[in-house]
């Protein structure tokens, strides 16, 4: 996209408009890049609507509201128990990593003095999001579920899961904490507020939007794990209980695979197959709304 | 840290050393230690960030209830010694300082001070306005709020009279709920005016406060310092020697760190003791 031609500056000069005309070489520049762009645009979407398309296609001649109370009862049934430990597992994971995440993004980025220590704890949970989910199964079946005796169970799922979640909510909350302006901590100091006061109420608000989307995106991503529940979880017809170890639990990613004609030939298995995976695909859609208008909300002072 | 001679000890034997020097030194200079006369002194302040210093020996007397303009050449050290005032500087790495800041004749950094106490008597406004992500009313009030200065109730109505006080009561008093950044940048710079007054300081440091703002905006500013005296201490950096002439009543002058000359606003820009203060003034203004 260079510079007009000579020929659109004589154009002008010669006399018609205020303004040079566009060169008809910026003008084919302009277009390509916007076809380009909607091409691009185009190639996100389509599979995105394709995939949602044919997930409530399969479900929708089938589905009954009652599914989602109905107790699963071997390859029949509805999906309770799988819907209970789903939420369950990731209510769990998110609470307990959240935690976790959050404290740790806040002593990177507020408190830590000294470079080498940031990097150190910064490679640690970079290194966490790169290892595949199935390897933190394993990991979480042979340590916690043999070496430890727990057997299959909430617990171990949910440590797992937690392990998972970790590394997003701290990324969301160390980047948004270090983009609060400089100009709100100044101004909390000026007027006196403590240390703790202006991370509380100035610091920490600010910067609620990006840390709420970060945890988000890590409840969609956990909610649609399968490997490391398969480990640690296991399967079973039970919902979840206080009993946290020694007892194996359902989860709807579970059944979307185990369920599906790939695997079972049952016919009602394959219609809770479908159900579930729309159940899955609503459960993400609700998340992310829900996390909108919770950013939204918390972002309706906010600069620009 | 502070190898200033304690003042309380010995405010006569000051007083008098400081009598005794020749008659050109300025005003502020012969009655260095009457507290009711300053509000904030220096006292051979040296300030340095790593190996550089930025400040060397300034000794200044800033007076009680006056407006006093800081004005130099850029990074002679304004801003660095009116953060200095209220500590800002402190965290900056590699921050080191001798000599001391007396409020009231008690070193700011005295241990018995309070940070948080020192921040609430020195407010500041800086050259960009600040308003924190909340609606207008809670950015007034969030210093009331942050120091329980006032009950729940009484937020509304002390919000009320500060917005008055900057004149921005009529022109926000329908959206005290919205969001401070929808306003122009002017009016913004007022509410942070409001923010800082709202706490009760007595001392306000001003940091090229209207260098991002229009000619109207600036004279409202202006005209609203001038309101502020003799109840608060004014300081005000500026870039604008007009500016300094109009609002100041005295100037100080600072060059590359150090202090060149402090007086009464009149005499320093007509009459300047210092070649170099002529210079500076006769070179830009008059
Ligand atoms: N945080 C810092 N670390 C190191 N050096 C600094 C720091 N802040 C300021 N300085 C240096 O101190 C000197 C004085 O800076 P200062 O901001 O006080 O100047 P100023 O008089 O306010 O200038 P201006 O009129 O441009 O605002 C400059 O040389 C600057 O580079
Ligand atoms: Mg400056």
């Amino acid at each position: 996209m260079s510079g007009a031609p000579p020929q659109g500056l004589a154009r002008t000069a010669s006399g018609a408009g205020l303004w040079p005309s566009v060169s008809r070489r910026r003008r084919a520049g302009n277009w390509v890049f916007w076809a380009l762009c909607l091409v691009a645009l185009a190639l996100v979407i389509t599979p995105t609507l394709w995939m949602v398309a044919g997930i409530i296609g399969r479900a929708a001649s089938h589905f009954k509201f009652s599914v989602l109370w109905t107790s699963t009862n071997n390859l029949t049934g509805g999906l309770r128990q799988p819907i209970l430990g789903t939420v369950v597992i990731t209510f769990a994971a998110i609470i307990i990593g959240g935690v976790i995440s959050i404290l740790t993004g806040l002593y990177l980025s507020e408190f830590s003095r000294h470079r080498g220590e940031r990097s150190i704890l910064r490679g640690g949970y970079e290194v966490l999001a790169g290892i595949p989910s199935i390897v933190l199964g394993y990991v979480g079946y042979v340590a916690l579920v043999v070496d430890l005796h727990w057997g299959f169970g909430l617990l171990p799922a949910a440590l797992v899961m937690t392990v998972l979640v970790i590394p997003y909510v701290t990324k969301a909350t160390e980047t948004s904490l270090a983009q609060v302006p400089t100009g709100y901590r100044e101004g909390a100091e000026a007027l006196g507020m403590s240390t703790s006061y202006t991370l509380r109420k100035i610091v920490l608000k600010a910067a609620v939007p990006g840390i709420v989307t970060g945890a988000l995106v890590a409840i969609a991503i956990a909610i649609g794990e399968t490997a490391p529940l398969i480990y640690t979880a296991s399967f079973s017809d039970l919902a979840p209980s206080l009993h946290l170890t020694h007892q194996a639990l359902p989860y709807l990613t579970y059944l979307v695979y185990f369920f599906s004609s790939l695997v079972q030939p049952v016919n009602s298995a394959n219609i809770l197959a479908n159900d579930a995976a729309l159940v899955l695909l609503v459960l993400v859609l609700v998340l992310i709304i829900i996390g909108r208008l919770i950013a939204a909300r918390a972002r309706r002072h906010a600069e620009s | 840290m502070s190898t200033a001679a304690d003042p309380a000890s010995s405010p006569e034997a000051s007083a008098e050393r400081t009598a005794s020097i020749a008659p050109t030194v300025t005003a502020a200079a012969q009655q260095p230690y009457d507290d009711s006369a300053v509000a904030l002194s220096a006292v051979d302040l040296t300030l340095s960030f790593g190996q550089h210093t930025i400040l060397s020996n300034i000794t200044a007397d800033i007076r009680r209830g006056a407006v006093t303009a800081l004005i130099g050449p850029t990074g002679s050290g304004k801003t660095t010694l009116l953060r200095t005032f209220n500590r800002m500087n402190d965290k900056v790495s590699g921050y080191r300082h001798d000599g001391d800041v007396l409020i009231d004749g008690r070193s700011i950094w005295h241990p018995g001070l309070e940070l948080t106490s020192l921040r609430r008597r020195v407010g500041m406004l800086f050259q960009r306005p600040n308003p924190f992500p909340m609606s207008i009313l809670d950015n007034v009030v969030a210093g009331v709020r942050a120091h329980k200065m006032a009950g729940k109730p009484a937020m509304k109505s002390i919000a009320e009279q500060h917005l008055t006080e900057v004149g921005l009561w009529a022109a926000v008093k329908d959206r005290l709920k919205d969001s401070p950044f929808r306003l122009s940048g002017g009016q913004q710079q007022l509410l942070c005016l409001a923010r800082a007054l709202a706490i009760q300081p007595d001392v306000l440091l001003l940091d090229e406060p209207t260098s991002s703002l229009d000619p109207n905006a600036t004279e409202s500013i202006e005209a609203l310092v001038r309101t502020l005296v003799p109840d608060i201490t004014v300081v005000i950096v500026t870039h604008n020697l007009a500016q300094a002439v109009r609002i100041a009543d005295r100037t100080i002058f600072l060059n590359k760190g150090r202090l060149v000359e402090h007086g009464p606003t009149k005499q320093l820009f007509e009459n300047p003791a210092e070649e170099e203060t002529a210079n500076y003034v006769g070179g830009r203004f008059g």
